[in-house]
């Protein structure tokens, strides 16, 4: 009895295996079929001929290029800022004492709770007042900062010993000093998951590209994919072909990276 | 005992500085500036004027607000608990049972990091009712083809299987450490003791896991409430045919961004974001009565 309890459980996480795994490995062959194969009923599932054109096809439909490098840029810049900013915050709140901290430290956990979705159309207005919609400026500096990563790098220098910092600063070493020389180096196992998240997330990002942006030159690779979706009709080798371009240099960087991202999400319980 | 105190250093305030002015002008002002426009009416941003309650009161007696609300109540209801039984099922799976658990850790957690965006263009096409792949698999088990993105009644249906899939990666992986944290002593006693593997699973695993549980209940649920973007790719850019599909995230941005009643649609914010928090609140009261 209890064997084929065991046995129906690791079939059904097998089936649920295939179930996640299926749709990626779909888009994929559909993105290499022709038209009729993509089309088909029953549905095809092997192309007989690789179309890669499909994507030479995508690529002259939609800038798909220029969402890239977009993206890339502005999802980089965006994780440079919150890492420097997080670092000197977080080495603020953890190694120094002054007034006001408490207050601060509950007004920002009062403002973690507050849902994006809430934030984000006022922000938009904002964006539109400083004249900034359209531009590179309205995708990356609102998140030049982040309380949550914020957060999260403070409990990981916690346990960095204050005794450290004292000790340096009898040795005469300025706060900047010590950030460069001591907490950047101890702490980089966080710095790193942080970064390849907070990339992640700016690479995924879309309520507010979508906002700021309508200009074609302006948008990313999601909002980008989204108004080719509604353009391209029934081309649906094409759309594969595209969202597979969005889909893949993120599985690439999992494949390589896979430890130090779920170690960092488990740790950190991030969610989006 | 007097907390020891090195020294007062205000310089903290210069390296907080550049993180202060972003989350000051991106994340504190906006929030005001919301409650403040869900009292305004006007035709323009800039040209709003004090209104009242006003756009409390034309949303509240919306009948698109109140679908939007009950959907996205229907599919934080179906989807979080749903959801939190299956990933479970597959966690305690791979966690007892499975003899390459990284390999199959991998493998569920995929979905987590791809844009919902992209993979929900590819749901689109799965469940296409002519050429889909998913009524071709249905039609080996004599189901007849069902119309997944056209038909009013199935638009949350087909939302909250998408839902669920999404979601599973987070919960799995989150599940899995927390299995991992039980200590390995209470069932190398169970079974001294000759406990069966449901009377363990009940006794010991799911008492320790409570507080994980929890944890992902109140990410989820909270998620939940804020579905938009599956939407959005799953019936490319419309909240389903008919609007049968209008949550409350999509409401607010069809009022500011469609619409342009920024009024409105920052009074549905508003009550949105008052409705998470009391559903946060009750739960936490709910649970913490339940695990006494």
């Amino acid at each position: 009895m209890e064997k084929i309890g065991s046995f129906i459980s690791k079939l059904f996480v097998v089936i649920m295996a295939i179930i996640t795994l299926f749709p990626f490995v779909y888009m994929i062959l559909a993105s290499l079929m022709t038209f009729q194969e993509a089309t088909s009923i029953p549905p095809t599932l092997i192309p007989s001929e690789l179309q890669f054109n499909n994507y030479a096809e995508a690529l002259k439909q939609a800038p798909f290029g220029r969402y890239f490098l977009n993206t890339v840029l502005v999802a980089t810049l965006s994780t440079c800022g919150t890492l420097i900013t997080c670092i000197l915050s977080a080495f603020a709140l953890v190694k120094l004492q002054f007034k006001g901290k408490g207050i601060l430290l509950i007004g920002m956990a009062a403002l973690l709770m507050v849902p994006y979705e809430v934030t984000v159309f006022t922000n938009y207005q904002t964006i539109a007042q400083l004249g900034w919609l359209n531009s590179y400026q309205a995708l990356i500096v609102p998140s030049l900062a982040s309380i949550f990563y914020t957060f999260y790098l403070k409990n990981y220098l916690t346990s960095i010993p204050i005794s450290y910092y004292k000790a340096a600063k009898v040795d005469g070493c300025g706060d900047l000093e010590f950030i460069i020389r001591i907490l950047i180096p101890l702490a980089k196992p966080a710095l790193f998951t942080m970064s390849i998240l907070s990339f992640i997330s700016g690479w995924n990002s879309f309520l507010w590209p979508i906002l700021v942006t309508n200009d074609t030159k302006m948008r990313l690779l999601s909002n980008g994919l989204s108004s080719f979706a509604t353009e391209s009709g029934t081309n649906v080798q094409l759309q594969m072909a595209a969202s597979a371009l969005s889909i893949v240099p993120i599985l690439i960087i999992y494949l390589v990276f896979r430890k130090q991202i779920i170690r960092g999400v488990v740790r950190s319980g991030v969610k989006g | 005992m007097r907390k020891y105190r090195a020294e007062n250093s205000p310089q903290a305030w210069l390296y907080l500085l550049p993180s202060l002015i972003i989350i000051g002008v991106f994340n504190l002002l906006p929030l005001i500036k919301t409650f403040i426009m869900s009292m305004q009416t006007g035709k323009t941003l800039n040209t709003m004027t004090y209104g009242g309650f006003k756009n409390f009161q034309i949303i509240l007696s919306d009948p698109k607000f109140h679908m939007a609300i009950i959907n996205t109540a229907i599919y934080a209801l179906v989807v979080v608990p749903l959801g939190l039984v299956i990933s479970m099922a597959i966690a305690i799976t791979i966690f007892d049972k499975i003899r390459y658990k990284a390999i199959f850790e991998s493998i569920f957690f995929v979905p987590y990091l791809t844009s919902v965006i992209a993979i929900g263009i590819v749901f689109r096409y799965l469940f296409n009712g002519d050429f889909g792949f998913i009524n071709y698999v249905l039609s080996w088990f004599g189901v007849a083809p069902i119309n997944f993105l056209n038909d009013p009644d199935m638009s949350i249906t087909t939302l909250i299987i998408f839902g669920v899939w999404s979601g599973l990666a987070f919960n799995i992986i989150i599940l899995l450490s927390g299995l991992r944290n039980i200590d390995d002593n209470y069932y190398k006693v169970a079974d001294m003791f000759g406990a069966t593997k449901r009377e363990q699973f009940t006794r010991i695993t799911l008492p320790q896991m409570i507080p994980i549980i929890t944890f992902l209940m109140m990410v989820n649920f909270i998620n939940a409430f804020k579905v938009y973007s599956q939407v959005f790719s799953l019936f490319n850019g419309k909240p389903g045919i008919a609007d049968s599909a209008t949550t409350g995230v999509f409401y607010i941005f069809d009022k500011f961004y469609v619409d342009y009643k920024y009024g409105q649609g920052m009074a549905a914010a508003v009550v949105l974001f008052l409705l998470i928090l009391l559903f946060t609140f009750i739960q936490n009261f709910v649970l913490k009565r339940i695990s006494k």
